[in-house]
């Protein structure tokens, strides 16, 4: 077995069990007498409430299981979206994953406390009630648990679902034999006393307990099998917990009038009543009953807390991997080997929302709910993002059945449920989405350096899409190139320039602390098809593989990462535009035989194409290179900055001599120097051999040029390197001059104007 | 001494160094560099949940290996690597013994009180008591007490 293989030990029944035991303990021990009694009386009605919420969980959750099956990664929905929309999503989708978390933490402790004030007396604070402290004693345990790590409760996590299961089994038969229909109907009002309006607002406040499919997918990676196991597991602990649910509620409001249920503990309040008092000789059967689903009640509220918790941590794993938080966060423990920085500052927040807004759970309830809404709407959005692109890497095993209506209807069916939750929840959440876009600008925008799928789509058709749109795009893109520098592509085409171009490339590389991609683009005659090519490439591999062992060996030399790519191509230099683009290039470096072998085909493009630089180009001329000393020409300009990059590089890199040149008039010698001398120290060349000549500038490069081992010319004008391409420049300093020639053009950004109409 | 030597040479052939995390690497092979040993393996034992969710993601656990191995590397540059998941880390750590064929296995003691070594799950006890191969227990540094 593999590495891989080994690390992924969760099974069906395991993964179930995170879905389930997160979401049931909500649901069932917390709400029901909350949801009933919600705006005046709800009424029984809520049973619908719980089902429309399944339904909404259901759809997300088969997007969820296409995007985990496609990505099984630690972080789950954050993964998905900072992927797919990019980081500014991305930290709305990370904050409101982790804050969500510590919402339902805080909500599942308040629960646990519910139950345990049925139990103990609890004391109160000034300012917190009993509940609350309650709630802060369990959340608190919570928190250490996992502090420590002790692996204990993992295991007991199996154990806790299947007791829950049964207690719950064994309460709804009791509850069958003395269900009674007209408990449940014959209240005032009827089934609905609050009207069918009060159906959406009451899954408003229970939808809290269908959160925990989704952290299935954050354990994706620890999955067995998880192309048939993830879909599985979350859409059948949904199906499942919809039905407990339905079921269960419906039994509760069969057994107390709904009037009549606790807001606090509601199955104790239940057990008690659906128990006879007494079986046989035995008595106090209900009272036991009803202690045995208290002890339930707080095993559900602390298994979700527990479950809760962890998944927060790996999504702030997961961000940390981005750079969107610090890595601080997630350093782990020296002897518990736990993400504890982690886990700390998330108990901390639970602890906050427990001790701020813990008297009314409906908060924390919606709070929760809404700020998994977002993550979900933005996730189902991703999803789209993700197939239109067509990225390749975007394989689910799992994909969603009537794509794309379900992913519409889910993000649809989350914003809309959004809409239901009251104003001080959705204020909270709106707050922690601005609070994390504001983050991303200030912080993260800087540091990460991943690009979402959606901003490559629409950089990749910049010219299709309306201005507005790619500005936006480049307007929140990431700034951050992490720990990549600038892209260095070398078009490598024989043996004899390869040492040459690398040499040239490395140092540029190493200067910058980029990295060097070393390309052979071999070109295809128009009658083989790639195909044909690719499975005829023996003899083609040695040779390229030869060229690029050899590049790879010569970059060596210098200190930055090199790696190598052979292109099968019908285009020549085209291609080369083409793989600079795709790749990403800050630079090109190529052979001037290279330009040649376009060979004046479809010259208009070709012109359009050479007018319009995808970035940096660098043209050599020559096979040797010494490098003892350069010479620079110069007039100012864009691409005489880069000559200067260039020398710069050299000369730190490789200890070379540089020698400037400026060319002028007789009568303007003085104003000569002192442009020389300035333009050398704003290029951090100030050390450079100044040299002013006067007459004929080619001449004054031929006559210099002798006596260095190589010229860097920027181009002056324009269209120089299109030029040298179509041959239509017969540039005699390159012809005529035995020392090596670098050409260097760099594209000078153009206007809109200039773009369209054609300015150049 | 000849006599000795040959026996230290055979217990330290080949040694398994049990490693947990960088720091916990670096002062293992620390101490155990100036008893020359012939070969040594380090070994992490990535701790799984085996039916629950790990309290770290795979990646990280990974990660946090390849800085425990490099940081053991620094020490013992031909060090090989050993990557184990299992949730037993003793068993884990005598699988890995006889899968190297190691002569020892060598490992600090991370101290800390008796909580803490608790909670933690310190495994010295284990270690000692059910090893098939000798178990070397390396001094701490600094340690006097």
């Amino acid at each position: 077995m593999s590495d891989e293989e080994l690390a992924k030990d969760l099974g069906l029944v395991s993964a179930m069990t995170i879905g389930i035991g997160t979401m049931i303990g909500a649901g069932i021990f917390v709400l029901p007498g909350v949801a009933v009694n919600a705006d005046g009386g709800a009424g029984p009605i809520v049973v619908v409430s719980f089902l429309v919420g399944g339904v909404i969980a259901m759809v997300n959750a088969l997007s969820v299981s296409e995007l985990g099956t496609a990505m099984p990664k630690a972080g789950g929905g954050y993964y998905y979206i900072n992927k797919s929309l990019g980081p500014m999503f991305g930290s709305i989708a990370g904050m409101g994953d982790w804050m969500g978390l510590a919402f339902a933490s805080a909500f599942y402790s308040i629960g646990f406390g519910q139950y345990l004030a049925v139990f103990v007396d609890l004391p109160t604070i000034p300012g917190l009630n009993a509940i609350q402290v309650g709630a802060l004693v369990a959340g608190s345990i919570f928190i250490g648990v996992n502090y420590v790590g002790a692996k204990e409760t993992g295991g007991v996590q199996t154990v806790i679902v299947t007791l829950l299961l049964s207690i719950l089994a064994i309460f709804s038969v009791a509850g069958f034999f003395s269900f009674d229909y007209a408990t449940l109907a014959g209240n005032e009002g009827g089934l609905a006393p609050g009207g069918y309006g009060a159906i959406l607002p009451g899954t408003a406040l229970v939808f809290v307990s269908f959160l925990g499919y989704a952290k299935i997918a954050t354990v994706a990676e620890e999955l067995k099998n998880p192309g048939r196991n993830l879909p599985i597991a979350i859409i059948g602990s949904v199906g499942i917990v919809t039905v407990i649910y339905a079921i269960l509620v419906t039994t509760m409001l069969g057994v107390v009038p709904w009037p009549e249920l606790s807001q606090d503990a509601p199955v104790a309040q239940a057990a008690r009543v659906a128990f006879p008092e007494s079986i046989g000789p035995i008595t106090g059967v209900a009272g036991g009953a009803a202690a045995v689903m208290t002890v339930g009640a707080l095993l559900a509220t602390a298994s979700s807390a527990n479950a809760s918790i962890l998944a927060s941590a790996r999504i702030n794993f997961a961000m940390g991997r981005d750079k969107i938080v610090t890595n601080w966060l997630n350093e782990i423990h020296p002897n518990y080997a736990t993400p504890y920085r982690s886990i700390l500052v998330t108990g901390g927040l639970i602890v906050v929302f427990i001790a701020l807004l813990g008297q009314d759970i409906e908060i924390l309830s919606k709070a929760a709910s809404v700020l998994h809404l977002i993550v979900y709407a933005l996730m189902n959005v991703g999803l789209i993002v993700f197939r239109e692109a067509d990225t390749p890497e975007y394989d689910p095993d799992f994909t969603v059945p009537l794509y794309p209506i379900t992913p519409i209807l889910g993000a649809v069916l989350s914003l809309g449920l959004v809409a239901f939750m009251d104003g001080i929840e959705i204020a909270l959440s709106a707050a922690f989405v601005v609070a994390a876009v504001a983050w991303y600008f200030l912080y993260a925008r800087d540091k990460t350096d991943q690009q979402g799928v959606l901003s490559e789509y629409i950089r990749s058709r910049e010219d299709d899409l309306p201005d507005q749109v790619v500005d936006a795009t480049d307007a929140v893109a990431p700034t951050g190139t992490g720990t990549e520098g600038p892209t260095i592509m070398v078009a490598v085409s024989n043996p004899r320039t390869e040492s040459a171009l690398i040499t040239l490339a490395g140092a540029l590389a190493e200067h910058e602390g980029g990295r060097v991609l070393a390309t052979h683009i071999v070109t295809v005659p128009d009658q083989t098809s790639l195909e044909t090519a690719a499975e005829n490439r023996t003899g083609l591999d040695k040779s390229s593989e030869e060229l690029l062992a050899a590049a790879a060996e010569d970059a060596a030399a210098f200190d930055a990462p090199i790696e190598t790519k052979t292109i099968l191509s019908h285009r020549g230099i085209e291609e080369v535009f083409d793989a600079a683009q795709t790749n990403d290039a800050d630079t090109v470096v190529m052979g001037y035989g290279g330009t040649r072998f376009a060979g004046g085909r479809v010259e208009g493009s070709l012109d359009e194409l050479t007018h319009d630089l995808p970035c940096d180009f660098l043209v050599l001329d020559g096979q040797d290179l010494e490098l003892s000393d350069v010479l620079v020409p110069t007039a100012g300009g864009p691409s005489s900055d880069l000559s200067a990059e260039v020398a710069r590089a050299l000369r730190d890199t490789l200890g070379t001599d540089v020698s400037l040149l400026h060319v002028v008039d007789p009568d303007e010698r003085e104003e000569g120097e002192a442009f020389l001398a300035e333009w050398a120290g704003g290029h951090g060349l100030s050390d450079a051999d100044l040299r002013i000549e006067t007459g004929d500038v080619e001449e004054a490069i031929r006559l210099l040029g002798a006596d260095h081992s190589l010229v860097i010319v920027g181009a002056t004008e324009r269209g120089l390197l299109s030029r040298i391409v179509r041959g239509s420049l017969a540039f005699d300093t390159i012809e005529h001059l035995d020392t090596p020639v670098l050409l260097a053009e760099r594209p000078s950004s153009r206007s809109l104007l200039e773009r369209l109409f054609g300015g150049r | 001494m000849t006599r000795g030597n040959d026996t230290d040479q055979g217990l330290l052939s080949h040694v398994l160094l049990p490693v947990a995390n960088e720091e916990d690497a670096l002062a293992t092979a620390r101490a155990l560099e100036p008893y020359h040993p012939d070969r040594v393996t380090a070994l992490h034992v990535v701790e799984k949940g085996e039916g629950v969710p790990d309290k770290t993601p795979v990646e990280q656990s990974e990660s946090l290996a390849a800085d425990s191995y490099a940081a053991v590397q620094s020490v013992f540059p031909d060090a090989d690597e050993h990557t184990a998941y299992a949730r037993d880390i003793v068993a884990a750590i005598f699988d890995a013994a006889d899968e190297v064929d190691a002569s020892a296995i060598a490992y600090q003691s991370r101290g800390g009180n008796r909580l803490v070594q608790f909670l933690s799950g310190d495994l010295s006890i284990k270690l000692v008591t059910n090893a098939s191969v000798p178990v070397i227990a390396l001094p701490r540094e600094g340690s006097s007490e």
